[in-house]
């Protein structure tokens, strides 16, 4: 069932209802029932997987927390004796979990390309069995990995109850796309009783409609021209492959953050807030801080269970005195962590899909980041030397730009589909830039007229304008409530308009022109 | 406290860690600060600082930071 | 405001919208449901079915007689069937129709109408497709039709996408005199408007194969006949139909294109004109010599209007027009096996067997005592010409030959040339005209209205070279040797002499309206053929257009005139085709200057 179909809205409009008339007590079951139906109806018989993983964690935490509780139980000097050998059978666990679950995901995932690889390096023949991939499998495989390991970090205790916990796997707004949730951020929320509060369903009507109008006014919208230009890649110029690029950076965007707001506005109008997973990463300054803007959760997951334990652990912390004594200065002291940092971005990129493009994207952030942190001593005594205004909007515009320049360039690897073609097109970008491949009427070939361009033009500035509000502390929802009734009329019956109008309709659609394009 | 003070701003120049109280809550330290923070400290007070420690509550400011320390002396 | 109160607006809001919908459907009506802001010929073009329907609800009472059939049912010319039939015909032609779909429009028509002839067109393709069951708004029949329960076939349109709606708006905004695509109905007779194609310039094979390169690589997807027996129990139906309620019922086959037929194995052609001749009695055009030449097709599986003239005219025993010897039969359940095998046994392909002809044209301006080295050429000069054109065995041709040619299949002879004259200059009168009489060759005068006997320019006072007046005229074209045709009256002024914007062609001027254009072009041209007619006593049938500039739409409103024939100044050899009158509009013509007998004939052999 998909965010944008009619039966969603349907099921929405009577899960929410439903939500707020059954007992409070019975509210997490029927958003338990809810989300099975949710997945089922997408999913089927995929959702074996989807319980795979739900038992096995559920397993592992049970086992986990039974371990500390026991631990903690024992008299202190008895407990520290026997803290390795409980560290040991926990390490067992977790290790058990991570293998059976990461294993299903490299065999759903990755499998297909390892078996490509090596049968075309060495002439075995692997077999490379098409499987039916699950729904949002790699998002419920990094939730309960993550509730795994807090369990065994003792963070807190795990659920006890298998359905309550399976909600926390399947809830259905973010099974598709994440947020990545945290088990004592969201976990509460799902089982705690909630009343009807007209703001939280109001806001999480409005986070819906600006979802919903990034997704299908804009994102939609530019997909049409992004896939036609990617249908015949080399049948463009440079300039086009770059217009392409630009276009599937704001149909990405759109369309990810926009199914985000959906997701968020779904959970706030259930009186659940979920985790925030893109704050306006058009504004951010480095390549780091776009990280931390964007798919937050992800990057979050990853600090907390590969970067920390790895930037902790005893191999690189003897690498780190190794550099101090070797390098030495800043060099030395960051050398340690700057490799960590590395192997983050590797296994981010590897995390988007099985392919040599996105370990190159994954080497190509890691790298430029890497470098970053190594050669920032340099960059500190250059800025000394230069006598500019380090602090300015110039400069921070300057910064915007080149870090939003940088991730288009990264964009040519995610959507291509081959690494070398990537890389052949950002190399056709430079040498094969044709400026009037613009106005000649090469952009309205693709399926879009002047009128959609406009449209995906003045979506963008809409977009920008609110995260700029916002990114100086605006409130848009809060600020609305202040208007008076006919202006609230019109941001709702107008944005109505425009999603349904420019986004929701013209799928059944067939133009005349189209009938008789033969005749 | 005037010594963990100097190692921190020796560690992570240009950070105020004196006027902070929210150091991680308002993101004044990235992940990477905090490991560069974890390394420096382990070194100097030979301590452990294990991963489940990691956890805002224990990093949003100085003083919680030499509270960790002497918790892990202990 | 509170957010309740909020929650509630939202939600009226959002009902609001299907609501909103409706009333706009409802009101603009693209799809013609509801006989609001009618123009049929738009929404004939989304959905035939619904909106035909609709239409003859209102119109009825104008028609005795229809068509019916999928989309090749509309290259049967309804002008020429209600003059054989004395009839006022309908055509009900939709894309994609199958004989369930007949039978249900048969029988609404039956129900609703009064019927004295229906015009059946079965076409190969109704062997493969039966029942499609389309429900999209865009293929559905009028539920009055189909017997689709009201709610629902209203519901669906009140329903429909938006974008039609605003397609409708646009596209009225946008709508011009002849069709466009999203308007190819003709509302009257409900055949496809075809005006811009049937005067499109057909010439030689290389440049329609240009123009429509399906031909050339024909792409064929071998297809099964599995619905033969329904098609066969529809058509048996209508027939009981019309037989209960005394209506005549003609059934045709169309023609198919050659290559179209590969589609089908000899079996299933076999069996599928062995069942319906078991059913009824029918003509059947679909395979003879026209199947082979793709200059008779509008596309690969339509064959042109002229075609359809050739069948009806065979169909109706009229033989004042060219009809290929081979084209169309008439079967019956004796002759059916003999029949088929003209289909089974039919050739790869086809030679030219003499249905085409080129026929090059010469155009000449003023001839004087000295040539200017442009198009005015000396009398000797022009003497020369015309006499090693006559040596070489050129027979000047004149119109009516070519007319007789195309209209006729008269044969031409040997070596056929046209030669032509603009403007009307006395010296064609005084040097030319003896000449030619001497060596016994024909030649068309196109004269400017305007500059008929005059040796000023109109009221200005300023000389031109003279032209000859309508005594003159009419003394050529009484000779035999000249005649006399329009060179527009007054669209080939002069842009010095003329106040601005002066009309030097007869093409739009800078930012006229359509309607102004075909005003002033029809004026023009009915004041020239009226004085040519009046002053020489010869009809006008042709057009040379000044400068030799043109449009679709000109070339539209001369076929609304009657002319037979337009010539243009591009410079190539015309191929002339038995049974294709439009072969004779936008006619090449090559500019004659001062050049030798033999340097003429060499541009001759090009």
């Amino acid at each position: 069932m998909s965010f944008t179909s009619l039966t969603f809205l349907v099921f929405l409009g009577v899960l929410v209802v439903l939500y707020y008339l059954v007992p409070r007590k019975f509210q997490w079951a029927l958003l338990l029932l809810a989300s099975y139906a949710f997945y089922l109806w997408g999913g089927g018989k995929t959702v074996v997987y989807l319980l795979i993983t739900t038992c096995s964690t559920y397993l592992a935490g049970r086992l986990l927390g039974g371990l500390n509780r026991r631990l903690k139980a024992l008299p202190a000097e008895e407990r520290k004796a026997k803290k390795p050998s409980f560290d040991r059978r926990k390490k067992q666990v977790v290790l058990a979990a991570c293998l059976l679950n990461f294993g299903l995901l490299y065999i759903l995932k990755y499998w297909s390309f390892t078996a490509e690889v090596v049968n075309n390096a060495s002439g075995f023949h692997l077999p490379a069995p098409d499987l039916l991939m699950p729904l949002g499998v790699s998002f419920f495989t990094f939730q309960s990995i993550g509730y795994v390991i807090d369990c065994y970090r003792g963070k807190y205790a795990p659920q006890e109850h298998l359905g309550r916990y399976a909600l926390f796997v399947s809830f259905f707004p973010q099974i598709i796309q994440g947020p990545i949730a945290r088990y004592d951020q969201l976990g509460p929320q799902l089982l705690g009783e909630h009343q009807l509060d007209w703001d939280q369903l109001k806001y999480g009507i409005q986070l819906c409609m600006w979802g919903y109008f990034k997704k299908l006014v804009i994102a939609e919208r530019i997909g049409v021209m992004v896939n036609a230009v990617f249908a015949d890649v080399w049948g463009y110029s440079g300039s086009m492959m770059a217009a392409a690029v630009l276009g599937y950076s704001i149909q990405l965007y759109c369309d990810f953050s926009g199914g985000i707001d959906i997701t968020r506005g779904v959970g706030q109008m259930l009186g659940i807030d979920m985790a925030e997973n893109f704050r306006r990463p058009l504004f951010a300054l480095s390549l780091t801080e776009y990280w931390r803007r964007w798919h937050i959760t992800l990057g979050g997951w990853m600090r907390d269970y590969v970067f920390y334990p790895i930037a902790l652990s005893s191999g690189f912390r003897k690498l780190g005195s190794f550099a101090r004594k070797h390098f030495g200065g800043v060099m030395g002291k960051i050398f340690a962590t700057s490799m960590a940092t590395f192997v983050v971005y590797f296994v981010i990129g590897i995390w988007h899909g099985a392919n040599f493009r996105y370990i190159a994207y994954g080497f190509y952030n890691g790298g430029l980041i890497t470098a970053g942190l190594l050669l920032e001593p340099t960059f500190v005594k250059l800025r000394e030397r230069i006598p500019i205004r380090w602090d300015g909007k110039g400069w921070h515009l300057f910064q915007m730009a080149r870090t939003s320049l940088i991730v288009f360039v990264g964009r040519y690897m995610t959507r291509a589909p081959r690494l070398i073609t990537a890389l052949a097109m950002i190399r056709a970008t430079v040498t094969d830039f044709q400026l009037q491949s613009f106005t000649d009427g090469t952009l309205l070939s693709f399926g879009l007229t002047a009128f959609d361009y406009w449209v995906v033009a003045l979506g963008m500035v809409v977009v920008t304008a609110v995260e700029w509000y916002q990114e100086k502390g605006g409130h848009v929802r809060k600020w609305m409530e202040g208007r008076g009734a006919l202006a609230q009329w019109a941001m709702v019956m107008v944005p109505l308009l425009v999603i349904v109008l420019l986004g929701a309709v013209g799928q059944g659609y067939v133009a005349a022109e189209f009938i008789y394009a033969q005749f | 406290m005037e010594e963990l003070l100097q190692l921190l701003t020796e560690t992570c120049p240009g950070i105020d860690f004196a006027g902070s109280e929210a150091l991680i809550d308002d993101e004044i330290l990235d992940s990477l600060d905090i490991v560069t923070i974890v390394s420096a400290i382990m070194d100097t007070y030979g301590v452990t600082i294990s991963v489940d420690d990691l956890v805002p509550e224990n990093f949003n400011s100085v003083a919680a930071m030499l509270d960790l320390i002497q918790r892990l002396q202990a | 405001m509170q957010s309740k109160k909020w929650v509630f607006m939202f939600l009226g809001c959002l009902l609001s919208l299907p609501l909103l919908l409706m009333a706009a459907n409802f009101i603009v009506d693209p799809f013609a449901v509801f006989g609001n802001m009618t123009w049929y010929s738009f929404s004939e073009t989304l959905n035939p079915r619904v909106a035909k329907t609709t239409y003859l609800k209102e119109h009825g009472s104008e028609y005795d007689s229809y068509l019916v059939g999928c989309s090749s049912t509309s290259s049967y010319p309804v002008d020429a069937l209600n003059e054989y039939l004395d009839a006022s015909f309908y055509n009900t032609i939709s894309y994609g129709v199958d004989m369930k779909d007949a039978e249900e429009t048969v029988g609404w028509l039956l129900d609703n109408c009064t019927v004295r002839n229906i015009v059946l067109n079965v076409y190969v393709d109704n062997g493969v497709t039966y029942d499609t069951g389309q429900d999209q708004l865009t293929l559905k029949l009028h539920g009055e039709v189909s017997g689709e329960n009201p709610v629902s076939f209203y519901g669906g349109y009140l329903l429909a996408d938006p974008n039609y709606i605003l397609d409708k708006l646009k596209d009225k905004a946008a709508d011009t005199e002849l069709s466009q695509t999203f308007d190819v109905f003709d509302e009257e007779t409900g055949a496809y408007d075809k005006r811009a194609r049937d005067v499109e310039n057909i010439g030689d094979l290389e440049r329609y194969y240009e123009a429509y390169p399906v031909f050339t690589d024909y792409p064929v997807y071998p297809a099964r006949m599995g619905e033969i027996e329904n098609t066969m129990k529809s058509v048996a139906a209508i027939r009981d139909m019309c037989e209960a309620a005394d209506v005549d019922l003609y059934v045709v086959c169309a023609p198919v294109y050659g290559e179209y037929l590969n589609t089908f194995t000899d079996e299933d052609l076999t069996a599928f004109y062995t069942a319906l001749a078991e059913v009824t009695d029918y003509w059947d055009f679909t395979y003879s010599s026209v199947s082979w030449e793709p200059r008779y097709f509008y596309d690969a599986t339509h064959f042109r209007n002229a075609v359809g003239d050739m069948a009806l005219a065979k169909m109706f025993g009229d033989d004042s027009i060219y009809i290929p010897e081979d084209f169309g039969a008439y079967v019956t359940a004796e002759n059916v096996a003999d029949h088929v095998r003209t289909l089974t046994n039919r050739t790869g392909g086809l030679e030219d067997s003499g249905y085409t002809c080129e026929v090059p044209v010469l155009m000449y301006h003023h001839i004087a005592e000295e040539g200017d080295g442009g198009v005015t050429i000396s009398a000797d000069c022009f003497e020369e010409q015309i006499a090693a054109l006559h040596e070489a065995g050129y027979t000047a041709v004149s119109l009516d030959d070519l007319y007789a040619y195309v209209e006729e299949g008269r044969d031409l002879p040997e070596k056929p040339i046209l030669i032509t004259f603009d403007d009307g200059y006395e010296s064609n009168y005084q040097i030319a005209f003896p000449i030619l009489e001497e060596y016994g060759m024909e030649a068309v005068i196109f004269t400017i209205g305007v500059s008929v006997g005059k040796d000023t320019y109109k009221d200005t006072g300023v000389a031109i070279t003279p032209h000859f007046s309508y005594e003159e005229a009419r003394e050529m074209a009484e000779s035999g040797v000249i005649s006399i045709q329009s060179h527009t009256y007054d669209m080939h002024q002069s842009a010095q002499l003329d106040a601005a914007p002066a009309r030097t062609s007869a093409v739009p001027l800078e930012g006229e309206s359509e309607e102004d254009y075909m005003a002033a072009f029809l004026t023009d041209m009915e004041q020239s053929m009226a004085e040519i007619r009046a002053g020489v006593g010869e009809p006008v049938t042709a057009l040379a257009y000044p400068n030799g500039d043109y449009t679709t739409l000109s070339q539209a409103l001369c076929a609304k005139l009657g002319l037979k024939a337009t010539f243009t100044t591009e410079a190539r050899t015309n191929v002339l085709i038995k049974g294709l009158p439009q072969c004779l509009y936008g006619l090449g013509r090559y500019n004659v200057e001062e050049i030798s007998g033999a340097a003429l004939l060499e541009l001759l052999r090009g």
